[in-house]
């Protein structure tokens, strides 16, 4: 095997898939390549906590041989990933970026870990996350925040912090989120990637730190939405042991992919993105958004979803509930261990009350029908997950209550697949992205609509500046 | 923000047995405010037949 690798990004997991395949392309070389741009990397990024060399380098050497003696395992065998810290994977660390964790070294792979290995892919490491996938980028933890590579000085969005980081400039070319209430989608929007939140209950979350036992997700960030539905073949499916898992049959993901969008009904959530105080630019984009698919053959018919505040109240009560259930103890007997933004913020759900509680879920009920009674007369919904590019990182929100309502959860309270995907640059030159929304179990239909958009927009040709090493 | 939130607030940190810094307190009071801002909505009535989404479902297993 040769390999022909620029010093610029790696290859998609679809290009890398196909040169290995055709034995053009070495996993001894791909993975050294990325060992390589993560190290070079991590000083201005800081988008790991923990590079895995000496084992990446032995499971690639492992995938060569396999793949050299005819036995390739499928699209994903011989290609680097990385693992939000907050995925067990078996003798390495799971510090959930806190200290509460600092020392919790898994004993077995988390499924989705596991269902990566089994497919031949490579662990280059262990990437920075918001602490326990919630609270906010944060400078009192043992390891710093990532660093947006389109602008440094400005947020990655989060919680899946690193992740976004890592795939966007090339490092890895698949990395796991997690996603509570917009924690693959954000950093995806913020740093230009694709970010999949896919149905809950259709992968897995057993061996991944837990934050909200009924709105988390696990899903993955890539490059391109080909990349995505690669991804997905490999990870959905369910999971007797996880309670969340859905016994539904997966899709092909890449069976229709490459179908267009002529005669797709796409609901264009307008009214909702202004009620969520979108910004002048990314309205803008999301406008095009609109028009080129409308262009490309798909019916764009505006559509009304009920009021963010609705959503709000229902995601912020759960997950701030749930999550202080979980943290509850180290809370009252540790909370010097957490950040100060985490520990208050999982603070504030023990200040609720069980009616609350009770209230927001029987209220999520009645929000999910309502969307679901959209997808009576639409394939799609179309809607910001965003309200504009980046903030600078160090002006991010970090007080207790967060002063920008999310658009993201809405999709976390209702358990629709949700993907988040670049349209358009802002005139700071930061990602702009839109939001595709499907039927419950119906990621394959939202995967057709982003490839078909992505195909026609090219975004996916630009790369942040930084990707080319020495920049 | 109005007083008997700031003692709902006082009893709503006792019950959640947290410990808060002086230093500290005004924000998370004012963010227990907001929070309860937004959560008025919850307040709104609703059916009998509006069971919460969150139902066991023993035919999966515990």
């Amino acid at each position: 095997m040769s390999s022909d690798l620029s010093s610029l990004a790696l290859p998609t997991l679809a290009e890398a898939g196909r040169r290995i395949a055709a034995g053009e392309l070495s996993p001894v070389a791909l993975t050294e390549a990325a060992l390589a741009r993560a190290e070079a990397l991590q000083p201005k990024l800081d988008a790991f906590i923990e590079i895995t060399a000496e084992r990446a380098r032995a499971a690639a050497k492992r995938a060569e041989k396999e793949i050299t003696g005819g036995r390739r395992r499928g699209p994903l065998h011989g290609i680097p990933y990385g693992l939000k810290d907050i995925y067990d994977a078996a003798g390495l660390r799971t510090t959930a970026h806190s200290r509460v964790l600092i020392d919790n070294v898994a004993t077995t792979d988390a499924v989705t870990t596991a269902r990566l290995e089994a497919a031949g892919m490579i662990l280059i490491g262990k990437l920075a996350t918001h602490e326990f996938a919630t609270g906010g980028p944060a400078w009192d933890l043992p390891f710093p925040p990532a660093r947006n590579p389109w602008n440094t000085d400005h947020f990655t969005g989060g919680s899946s912090s690193g992740s976004g980081a890592a795939v966007a400039v090339g490092i890895l070319p698949l990395a796991m989120g997690s996603d509570t209430g917009g924690s693959i989608r954000l950093p995806a929007a913020y740093c230009g990637t694709v970010g999949l939140k896919p149905t809950y209950g259709r992968v897995s979350r057993r061996g991944v730190a837990p934050l909200c036992y009924s709105l988390d997700t696990t899903g993955p960030l890539t490059w391109t939405v080909e990349d995505t539905a690669l991804a997905m073949q490999a990870l959905a499916g369910h999971d007797p042991l996880d309670p969340g898992s859905a016994d539904v049959p997966v899709q092909d993901y890449r069976a229709h992919l490459r179908d267009g969008v002529k005669g797709a009904r796409v609901g264009y959530c307008g009214a909702f993105n202004r009620d969520g105080e979108v910004g002048p630019e990314q309205t803008a984009a999301l406008d095009k958004v609109a028009h080129e698919l409308a262009k490309l053959g798909a019916e764009v018919i505006e559509v009304a979803l009920p009021p963010n505040a609705q959503f709000q109240a229902c995601a912020r009560t759960i997950s701030h509930s749930e999550s202080f259930a979980i943290h509850a103890d180290v809370l009252r007997t540790r909370p010097e261990l957490y950040a100060r933004v985490t520990r208050e913020r999982l603070m504030l759900g023990g200040f609720l009350t069980a009616t609350q509680y009770v209230q927001a879920q029987r209220l999520r009920r009645i929000l999910t029908r309502k969307v679901d009674a959209l997808f009576e007369t639409v394939d799609v919904l179309l809607t910001a997950v965003i309200p504009g590019p980046a903030p600078v990182l160090e002006e991010t929100d970090d007080g207790p209550w967060r002063r920008q309502q999310p658009l993201a959860s809405v999709f976390n309270v209702t358990g629709h697949p949700a993907m988040a995907q670049p349209c358009g640059v802002a005139a700071n030159g930061l990602p702009l992205s839109a939001q595709f929304v499907g039927r419950h179990f119906d990621e394959a239909t939202v995967l057709r609509v982003g490839h078909a958009y992505e195909l026609a927009a090219g975004w996916v040709e630009k790369r942040p500046r930084i990707a080319s090493l020495g920049a | 923000m109005p007083d008997d939130l700031t003692d709902d607030f006082a009893a709503a940190v006792r019950r959640a047995g947290v410990a808060i810094p002086p230093d500290r307190w005004e924000p998370m009071r004012e963010a227990y405010y907001r929070m309860q801002e937004l959560l008025k909505v919850l307040d709104d009535p609703l059916a009998y037949e509006d069971e919460p989404a969150s139902m066991p479902r023993y035919d999966r297993g515990a």
